[in-house]
């Protein structure tokens, strides 16, 4: 299922930046198309479907925030990364406020782009058809059944609350208090203490096929193993 | 609030200094004018009297046989004064010092000139007043003298000097008093111009309320708006050059990072690793740069207007800031994580992220693989602060001061640093009005830079001074 490789619309002017980022995201996995200018973007996405589309903001013609802001207007629900090289909290903003899924600041490493594309991609899909595939995890949420390859794991309640909440969120820190709300639901009486004892269990139930990194004073963050 | 420096020249001392004095002096002057004019009317109405009675006693002289008599009572008739506190003294001379009746120690008034003649005097241990009238008879001149005690014209100069003396007091000090409310609230205008500029932060340059303003200091508020406009168009076009210069510099450093990124993982360019690494940290080095350049552009305090200053809480800065770094801390095998309390500044979301990113990016750099850093923020509202701790080798007291200094770099550093991570931080505490200490961690390892803001303002700035009306 796995097999077919998703596809991501580059829309960036300059050259230097459109090739690096398309030969990255190539190394990493995915089919890449390329468009220097908004129009062209447009007649691209008309024309073939697109898992994800990598924007900059400064392009010649129309702006890449008026070509997001274009697409939510005509109804695509299409995963967007706005990359940008002006930095003010109120682009951030607006670029989030239209519609943008994502920003990230130029320059970026690859590993820190390929690693957005990935996230956003899951997200969309966790929404579109309620899997969520994270390396070798597959996470089924509508029907809450955890795979490994092709081993299903079996994860007692609160156990899956944290696993599916660390999961949505994944590469991103996720903070204690969260987790404590999202286990609350089920059970009122929480403490703290629980959390990190839910943790450790769905930790080592995932072995060595995903890690739950704990960032001190703040939470958790599931990663893919570190090589 | 700045404290209140009262200018070297004030409108409302010269006002008060130039109207008080000549005012009170001459209220004095005119309350002796009528001191003495009330006592010249008393005195001639008494002298007046004590004449009559002068008058009365020559009546009663007769002549027979060219001598002089007086046809005396034992006292002066009581119908014309009765009164007991006083004493009445007279005495009649006739011609060659002969005295004809009354007492002989009686004081003549001397004058020539007026008729009755009037004197002050004394009779013994006495005061006594003095009117002699000279007559002519058929015998010859004759000299009546009457005299009294002065008690009631001093009962009547007390009353007087009593009744004007209060009565200035009084006047003096109404005027006084409503010259001081005049003079405050005629510069009332002025006082609310000043009120106005007081309560503005420096960096706010929004222009003057101009509506309550007085005619004539209505150009200076103008000049000073005209002044505010061109620093506002100043920052704006600094901070748009900041932003295409990001722009400029950013777009060309990401293509050369990513394909040397690439490089570097290219199985054909294997015998090339050394070099591409070098060339690759030699990029990022230019990059890091560039930014810290533009950070440090961003916090000049020229670029930041007061209309960004907000309440914000330094919690979910701080995660942002590790979220950020994880990654980074993950490859070097550092342990950062944050300590996080209740704490809220009024400042700029935007620059106080610069300026933690900064913080932890040094720590991060200086510190060793195994160690620790620590973010911390805690003190609520009322003095909220910043820290990052690591355990790294510290910075020597000796070079505390320096290294926050721009381009300063500790002797024998490594890694990425260009030296202005700390300025920058130096820079934007500044702009908030906070202090930095650079102290030994805890342990008496490593480093400790705390970063101590002001109590946090229950609103920004800028609305506070938006409220002053007058």
């Amino acid at each position: 299922m796995a097999s077919a490789r998703m596809r991501i619309l580059v829309v960036e002017d300059n050259d230097l930046v459109a090739d690096a980022i398309e030969r990255g995201l190539a190394v990493a996995g995915f089919a890449v198309d390329r468009a220097p200018s908004a129009e062209l973007a447009a007649t691209a996405l008309a024309a073939e479907r697109f898992d994800l589309a990598v924007v900059d903001i400064g392009l010649p013609g129309e702006d890449g925030l008026t070509f997001v802001r274009r697409l939510r207007t005509q109804g695509s629900h299409l995963p967007v990364l706005i990359l940008t090289a002006r930095e003010t909290v109120a682009l951030r903003v607006e670029a989030l406020d239209l519609g943008a899924d994502d920003f990230l600041m130029k320059p970026f490493e690859q590993s820190e782009l390929a690693a957005r594309c990935r996230a956003l991609i899951r997200r969309a899909n966790l929404n579109t058809n309620g899997q969520l595939n994270f390396g070798r995890l597959r996470i089924d949420v509508a029907g809450r059944q955890l795979r490994i390859d092709e081993r299903t794991v079996e994860l007692t309640g609160r156990e899956w609350l944290v696993l599916e909440c660390l999961a949505f969120s994944a590469g991103r820190v996720v903070s204690k208090e969260r987790l404590q709300q999202a286990i609350a639901k089920w059970d009122q009486a929480m403490t703290p203490n629980a959390v990190e004892v839910y943790v450790s269990r769905v930790r080592a139930k995932l072995a060595d096929v995903a890690l739950i990194r704990t960032v001190r004073g703040l939470g958790y963050r599931l990663d893919e193993p570190e090589d | 609030m700045s404290p209140k420096i009262e200018p070297a020249t004030s409108i409302h001392r010269r006002l008060l200094v130039l109207l008080l004095p000549p005012l009170a002096l001459l209220m004095l002057a005119g309350g002796f004018a009528d001191y003495r004019a009330s006592m010249l009317f008393m005195r001639t109405a008494y002298d007046q009297s004590l004449a009559d009675a002068a008058f009365a006693q020559a009546a009663r002289i007769r002549v027979a046989d060219g001598r002089i008599y007086a046809q005396l009572p034992q006292q002066p008739p009581p119908n014309s004064r009765v009164n007991h506190a006083e004493t009445f003294y007279y005495s009649i001379w006739g011609p060659d010092n002969q005295l004809i009746a009354g007492n002989p120690q009686l004081p003549a008034a001397s004058s020539h000139e007026d008729n009755p003649a009037y004197a002050d005097g004394w009779l013994g241990s006495h005061k006594i007043r003095i009117v002699t009238y000279r007559m002519r008879t058929d015998a010859g001149a004759a000299m009546i003298t009457v005299a009294e005690t002065t008690n009631r014209r001093e009962g009547a100069r007390h009353f007087i000097l009593t009744s004007t003396w209060l009565m200035d007091f009084i006047l003096i000090d109404a005027t006084l008093l409503l010259v001081w409310i005049g003079v405050r609230y005629g510069l009332r205008p002025l006082v609310a111009v000043r009120t106005q500029i007081e309560a503005r932060s420096p960096r706010e340059l929004r222009p003057l309320e101009t509506a309550a303003v007085p005619a004539e200091v209505r150009p200076l508020v103008d000049a000073l708006n005209g002044l505010f406009e061109v620093l506002r168009e100043a920052a704006r076009s600094q901070r748009e050059f900041v932003a295409d210069a990001a722009h400029q510099l950013r777009t060309p450093i990401t293509g050369l990072l990513g394909h040397l990124d690439l490089l570097t993982q290219d199985p054909a360019a294997r015998g090339l690793q050394m070099r591409l690494a070098t060339l690759r940290d030699g990029v990022a080095r230019v990059a890091h740069s560039a930014n810290q350049l533009l950070a440090l552009a961003r916090a000049e305090p020229s670029a930041n207007l007061a209309d960004h200053f907000q309440l914000t809480e330094l919690g979910p800065l701080i995660g942002r800031v590790i979220e950020r770094n994880v990654d980074r801390s993950v490859k070097t095998r550092l342990d950062l994580g944050a300590d996080v309390g209740p704490a809220t500044v009024t400042g700029s979301a935007w620059l106080i992220e610069d300026l933690l990113g900064n913080l932890v990016d040094n720590a991060l750099n200086y510190t060793p693989a195994g160690g620790h850093v620590t973010v911390r923020c805690a003190g609520a509202q009322s003095e909220p602060y910043l820290e990052v701790e690591d355990d790294g080798p510290g910075i020597p007291e000796s070079e505390r001061q320096r290294v926050r200094q721009r381009f300063y770099r500790l002797p024998g550093s490594t890694g990425h640093g260009c030296g202005l991570g700390l300025a920058i931080v130096e820079e934007i505490a500044r702009l908030h009005g906070a202090d930095v200490t650079i102290d030994t961690g805890a342990q008496g390892r490593g480093t400790r830079i705390r970063v101590q803001f002001p109590a946090a303002a229950s609103a920004p700035r800028g609305e506070t001074a938006n409220n002053v009306t007058h």
